[in-house]
C-alpha cells in the first residue's frame, strides 16, 4: 500500500486548490492567498500580540532573586514561592529547502520544487505576520543561498526572492545544509527541512541528533508528487532519472509493486527516524492543499510545545529563544 | 516462376523481424523523465499477446517489403522455351565489316580475321540477316542483303565463306569512317519494310591508329545500329613504315640530289634499329641493297626524315627499302627521280630577239626555266614556212604578226585538232590573218589610241587564265596602261568569249573555241609600245596560265597512292586515246604505255597504314558510335547451358527491377502509414512530465 499524506485532521474548512494556487505567478501572492485563507477558515484574528504569561510556582531557594517572590502566596500560605513566567519571545525559523532537480519533478501542472518554495514561502509569510525572524537555506549537493533569520517586510522579499532563483544544482545532498546550519545559528531555533528525500537517508540521522543536541526544533516536509507516490504512468518507456540521467527500460505496470513497497519502507524508515528523534515529519503530496500543511504545522507546534515546554522553560527571561 | 539466385530467398525470413516486433508492446525509444530511479528495477520489455498484433496494417506492410525485397534479389523469371520468347527470336540484321587494308597484311591477322567472321556467321540464326562487306578506301560489298535472303537458309553461311576465301586484303588505305556509315546505312535499307529487330555492325579489323574515322564527325549515326568491333591483333607488334616525303611541283630546289623519305615506327613496336638503302632485285629475286645502305634509329611512336642521296652511277634505281622490320608491307617506297619537263613555244613574228621593244623579247626571259620545267621559245619568222613539227611540239603558238594564208590555214587545223593559239597582232593589219585562223572573213580591225591611255576594267575573274588573279590581293589591274590596241568586235568571231574589256569597252581579252583547240586574242600587245603589261607583276603569271591552258604544264605528283585515279596525260595530236585515266591497284612502278610514250607513276602505300598501333578505344564513341563488347560464349553443355538459358530468360525479362520498384511502393506507403499512426498516438499520449 503506497503512503498517503495525513489529511484526517483537516478542518472541514475550504481550501485553495495547489493547481489552482501554482497558476498564480507570484510567489508572495500564493503564501499571502495559503495564510489569509487558512485564518480565515480558522476564524481566528491573525493579530494578536505577545504577553508574559504566568506559567507556574516554583519553590524559593536562596539565591533566588527575591523580587519574584509571590507575597500573596506568602500571604495566604506563608510559604516562599518564586512565581515562574512563561518566556515568549520571538522565534527563529530557519526553512531548508531542497532545490536539487529531483524537486523539478512534476506531474500536475507543478514542480515539486514550486510546490516546496511555495510551502516554505507560506511558512515564511505566516512567521513573518506574527513577528516572528526567519531565514532561508536553500541547497541541492551543496549550500547556494543563505539568509539568517531576520524580520521585517524588507527581508520577507529577500527570502522570497531567494526561493525563485533558479538552483543550477544537480543532486541531493541533505548531509551539507544540516551540517552548514548547525554550524551557522547559535540560538535556538526551528529548522523546517522541506525535500523530496529521494536519497538515501544513512547520514541524516547523524546529523539531526547534532541539530537537535543544540536545542533547535526540527521539523522535515517530504513534498512528494502523486505519481511518485503510486508510480502512476501507463505506458512502458524509457525512464530517465533526472538527477542522475540514468536510464532503464520500466514497464510501470510491471515495476509498480516492487516501486511502492520500497518506497513506502524509505517513508516509514524516514517516519520512524523522526519519530525515535522526536522530530515531527510531514508527507505532502504535490495536489495536497498547502494549507493543510500549515494546519499540520501549527498542530504539531502546538502539541510539541506542550510536550516539550518544560524543556524550553528558564528562568525570568534570560535563556534564548 | 523459377530463380537465378535462389538463396536469397531465405532473406525472406526476416519477416520474422517485423512480428517480433511487433508483438512488443512499445518501442524503447520514448523517454520519460523521472524524478529519481532509486526505488526502481529495469523490467525486460513485455510481449503482447498474440492475439494483440498492434499495428496489423503496418505489419502486412513490412513483412510485404521484406517478401519483395527477397524476391527481388532471387532474381526470378518465367521459364520460356525459345519459341515462347518473342525477344529471343526477333531476327537481327548485321552488316560484317572486314577490313582488307594494307595494314591487315601483316603475319596472322587475316586468318584471325577469317576466324572471327566465321564465329560470327555460325551464331546467326535462320531469321537473322547478313551482308559481308569489305573495306579499305571505301566498302565493297562481297554479299549483300539482298543475295543473303534468296540464298537457302542452309547454304548461306558457306556462301559467305566462301566469297570471303576470294578475297585477300589489299594495298589501300583505310577509310573506316566511310565503311561504318556505307554500313549503317546499308541496314537502314530495308526494302520498305521496317524492320522489327536490332541491328548490328560487326566490325572485324586491327582497328589501326591510321583508318580514318574523320568522316563520322559530320554524320548522324542512327539510333537504333550498334557496333560491335572484332579486333584482331599482330602477333608482332613492331611496324615500321617508309613513306616518300615528295617535294612540291614547284620546288626550287634542285631535282636530283636528294629523295627525302621518313621512316616511322609504331608506338607498340619493340624494335627501334633499322637500315635504309635503295634496292634492286637480284638474281635470285630477293632485294639488295645498291650502295651503302643508312642505318636508322627510329624509337616508337616516332618519326624520322632521311634524306636518301641518289646514286648516279646506277641508273633505273626506284626502290628504297627499309629492312630489320617485322612487317614488310610498308618497308619499300617507289621513286620516280623527277626531271626537267621540257616544253617548246613557238613564236611566229619579225621581232628582233634581243629588242626590248618587241614583245618576244620579254617572253623570252618571262618563260626562263626552272629546275622542274624548261620552256624554249622557238621564234620563226612569220613570212617563213611553218614547219608541221614546230607546231606538233609547241604548247602553245603565239602569233603576233600578219601570216600567209597557207600558214593561217596550218595554224587553224593544228588547232582544230586542239592546240592552243594566242593572237597578239602588233598592228591592225593581221585582221585578215585572224579571219583565217577563226575560218571567217571580214573581221574587222582597227587600231585604237586612247586619249590618255586605258585600262582593263572588266575581268572574268573565274576563267582559268585570270583565275590566279581572283584573290583581291592580286586583282587590281587598274596600275596596268594601255597606250594603244586593236579595236574589233567580239561579235564577229564565233564562239567567242570575252575574258576581260578595256575600261572603253572594247575587248581586251578574247577566247574562241576552234574545234577541240582554242585561240585566245589580245587585243593589245605587252610591249612597252603598246602597254605596261610586260613591266607590271601580272605578265609572267598570265603568260604561265596560258601554257597550262596549252596543256603544256602537267603538275602531276611525285607519287600516288594506292587506290588513286590519276589522269593520263594527253597523247600526241592527232592520236586517239582510248583511256584518259589510270587506277592504281598495288604500289610500285606502275607504267602506262601511250603509243611510243611510256608513262611511269610511283605508286605507294598510304602512309596512314604504317600507324599500326591499335587505335584508342573511346575514340568511335567519341565519334558517337555506341559500341557493344564482342560475346565471348564459352562453349557450354548439359546442365550450365540451362543455367545460361536462365541467365538469359532473366535478362530479358528483368522481373527483378519490378520487385525492387514494388518494394519501393511498399516502403513508401508504410512511411505515410507509420508517420500517421505516430502522430495520432502522439496526440492521445498525455503529457506525463513537465
Amino acid at each position: 500500500m503506497a503512503v498517503a499524506p495525513a489529511t484526517s485532521r483537516l478542518p472541514s474548512a475550504k481550501f485553495i486548490d495547489a493547481q489552482t494556487l501554482m497558476n498564480i505567478r507570484s510567489l508572495e501572492l500564493r503564501a499571502r492567498a495559503v495564510v489569509e485563507g487558512f485564518w480565515s477558515g480558522m476564524h481566528r484574528s491573525p493579530y494578536h500580540g505577545f504577553s508574559v504569561e504566568f506559567t507556574e510556582y516554583r519553590q524559593y531557594t536562596p539565591g533566588d532573586d527575591p523580587r519574584y517572590l509571590d507575597w500573596r502566596v506568602y500571604a495566604r500560605s506563608d510559604r516562599y514561592v518564586i512565581k515562574k513566567y512563561e518566556d515568549e519571545t520571538n522565534l527563529r525559523c530557519h526553512l531548508l529547502v531542497d532545490q536539487s532537480r529531483s524537486m523539478n519533478y512534476g506531474s500536475r501542472g507543478h514542480t515539486k520544487s514550486a510546490y516546496a518554495a511555495t510551502l516554505a514561502a507560506t511558512l515564511g509569510y505566516f512567521l513573518h505576520l506574527q513577528g516572528d525572524a526567519t531565514g532561508l537555506l536553500t541547497f541541492d549537493d551543496q549550500v547556494r543561498d543563505y539568509l539568517p533569520a531576520r524580520h521585517g517586510a524588507g527581508h520577507l522579499r529577500q527570502l522570497l526572492h531567494a526561493l525563485e532563483r533558479p538552483s543550477a544544482g544537480r543532486t541531493t545532498d541533505l548531509a551539507a545544509p544540516l551540517e552548514r546550519i548547525t554550524s551557522l545559528i547559535r540560538r535556538r531555533a526551528l529548522v523546517a527541512l522541506v525535500s523530496d528525500f529521494l536519497t538515501p537517508i544513512d547520514q541524516l540521522e547523524r546529523k539531526l541528533v547534532a541539530l537537535g543536541a543544540c536545542g533547535h526544533e526540527v521539523s522535515l516536509f517530504q513534498v512528494l508528487d502523486p505519481v511518485e507516490l503510486n508510480l502512476g504512468l501507463d505506458q512502458p518507456a524509457m525512464f530517465e532519472d533526472l538527477e542522475s540521467e540514468r536510464t532503464l527500460y520500466l514497464d510501470p505496470a510491471a515495476a509498480r509493486a516492487a516501486y511502492t513497497k520500497k518506497l513506502d519502507e524509505h517513508c516509514a524508515a524516514l517516519r520512524a527516524m523522526c519519530r525515535k528523534l522526536g522530530i515531527s515529519y510531514h508527507l505532502l503530496a504535490t495536489d495536497q492543499p498547502l494549507e493543510t500543511a500549515l494546519f499540520d504545522f501549527l498542530q504539531d507546534r502546538l502539541k510539541r510545545g506542550r510536550q516539550f515546554r518544560p524543556a524550553f522553560r528558564g528562568s525570568n527571561g534570560g535563556g534564548s529563544a | 516462376m523459377n530463380f537465378l539466385t535462389p538463396l536469397f530467398l531465405i532473406g525472406g525470413l526476416a519477416i520474422a523481424g517485423p512480428i517480433i516486433f511487433h508483438l512488443i508492446k512499445r518501442t524503447t525509444r520514448e523517454r520519460t523523465l523521472f524524478s529519481s530511479l532509486m526505488f526502481l528495477l529495469p523490467t525486460p520489455p513485455r510481449l503482447s499477446k498474440r492475439s494483440r498484433l498492434e499495428h496489423l496494417l503496418l505489419l502486412l506492410l513490412r513483412c510485404l517489403a521484406l517478401g519483395l525485397l527477397a524476391l527481388g534479389f532471387s532474381r526470378p523469371f518465367f521459364k520460356q522455351t525459345p519459341l515462347d520468347d518473342p525477344t529471343a527470336v526477333q531476327p537481327k540484321r548485321i552488316v560484317v565489316l572486314v577490313d582488307v587494308s594494307a595494314s591487315m597484311r601483316r603475319t596472322g591477322l587475316w586468318a584471325a580475321a577469317r576466324e572471327r567472321v566465321e564465329a560470327t556467321l555460325g551464331k546467326v540464326s535462320a531469321v537473322d540477316q547478313i551482308a559481308l562487306y569489305t573495306f579499305d578506301r571505301a566498302a565493297t560489298p562481297l554479299l549483300p542483303f539482298e543475295e543473303w535472303n534468296r540464298t537457302p537458309a542452309t547454304d548461306r553461311a558457306a556462301l559467305a565463306k566462301a566469297r570471303l576465301a576470294a578475297v585477300s586484303p589489299g594495298w589501300s588505305g583505310t577509310q573506316l569512317g566511310t565503311a561504318l556509315i556505307a554500313a549503317a546505312e546499308a541496314l537502314a535499307e530495308s526494302d520498305g519494310k521496317q524492320f522489327p529487330g536490332p541491328r548490328q555492325i560487326v566490325l572485324v579489323s586491327d582497328l589501326q591508329a591510321g583508318s580514318r574515322i574523320e568522316a563520322l564527325q559530320a554524320y548522324e549515326w542512327p539510333k537504333n545500329v550498334t557496333l560491335t568491333v572484332e579486333a584482331v591483333k599482330a602477333s608482332k607488334p613492331t611496324n615500321a613504315g617508309l613513306q616518300l616525303v615528295a617535294d612540291s611541283a614547284d620546288t626550287s630546289r634542285a631535282a636530283d640530289t636528294l629523295v627525302r623519305v621518313r621512316v616511322s615506327n609504331s608506338a607498340d613496336a619493340q624494335r627501334e634499329q633499322f637500315t635504309l638503302g635503295w634496292t634492286q632485285a637480284s638474281g635470285t629475286g630477293e632485294s639488295v641493297f645498291v650502295g651503302k645502305p643508312i642505318d636508322v634509329y627510329v624509337p616508337p611512336g616516332q618519326s624520322r626524315v632521311i634524306a636518301m642521296p641518289i646514286i648516279k652511277d646506277t641508273p633505273g634505281l626506284d626502290r628504297i627499302e627499309l629492312k630489320g622490320d617485322d612487317e614488310d608491307f610498308d618497308n619499300v617506297v617507289s621513286v620516280i627521280p623527277p626531271g626537267q619537263q621540257r616544253l617548246n613555244v613557238l613564236w611566229l613574228g619579225n621581232d628582233a630577239p634581243e629588242d626590248p621593244r618587241q614583245p618576244l623579247f620579254f617572253l623570252r626571259r618571262a618563260l626562263s626555266d626552272t629546275p622542274r620545267l624548261g620552256v624554249s621559245v622557238v621564234a620563226r619568222n612569220s613570212t617563213a614556212q611553218v614547219l608541221p613539227e614546230d607546231v606538233a611540239n609547241a604548247s602553245v603558238v603565239f602569233v603576233s604578226e600578219a601570216l600567209s594564208a597557207a600558214q593561217a590555214g596550218a595554224l587553224r587545223e593544228q588547232a582544230l585538232a586542239g592546240k592552243t593559239l594566242v593572237f597578239a597582232p602588233k598592228s591592225a593589219a593581221a585582221a585578215a590573218t585572224l579571219g583565217a585562223l577563226i575560218g571567217r572573213e571580214g573581221v574587222a580591225i582597227t587600231d585604237a589610241t586612247p586619249t590618255n591611255y586605258a585600262m582593263f576594267a572588266e575581268i572574268d575573274f573565274k576563267h582559268p587564265l585570270f583565275a590566279p588573279f581572283a584573290d583581291p590581293r592580286f586583282s587590281d589591274f587598274t596600275k596596268i596602261h594601255i597606250w594603244k590596241y586593236r579595236k574589233l568586235d567580239a561579235a564577229g568571231i564565233p564562239d567567242a568569249r570575252v575574258l576581260a574589256r578595256f575600261d572603253s569597252g572594247d575587248p581586251a581579252v578574247i577566247e574562241a573555241a576552234i574545234g577541240k583547240g582554242r585561240l585566245f586574242v589580245l587585243t593589245t600587245g605587252w610591249q612597252p609600245d603598246d602597254s605596261q603589261l610586260a613591266v607590271s607583276t601580272k605578265f609572267v603569271p598570265l603568260l604561265w596560265s596560258l601554257l597550262e591552258l596549252g596543256g603544256g604544264v602537267s603538275a602531276a605528283p611525285a607519287q600516288w597512292f594506292v587506290g588513286d585515279t590519276a589522269p593520263l596525260p594527253p597523247g600526241p595530236a592527232g592520236t586517239e586515246q582510248t583511256e584518259k585515266d589510270v587506277r592504281f591497284t598495288q604500289p610500285g612502278i606502275r607504267e602506262v604505255k601511250m603509243g611510243e610514250r611510256t608513262v611511269r607513276f610511283a605508286v605507294n602505300l598510304d602512309a596512314n597504314e604504317s600507324r599500326t598501333a591499335p587505335l584508342a578505344s573511346d575514340e568511335l564513341e567519341r565519334l558517337g558510335v555506341p559500341l557493344t563488347p564482342a560475346e565471348t560464349k564459352p562453349v557450354v553443355t548439359g546442365d550450365s547451358k540451362i543455367v545460361l538459358q536462365g541467365v538469359e530468360a532473366e535478362n530479358r525479362q528483368k522481373l527483378w527491377r519490378w520487385f525492387i520498384a514494388a518494394t519501393l511502393a511498399v516502403l513508401l506507403v508504410e512511411s505515410a502509414l507509420a508517420g500517421w499512426t505516430a502522430r495520432k498516438e502522439n496526440s492521445k499520449q498525455p503529457e506525463a512530465a513537465t
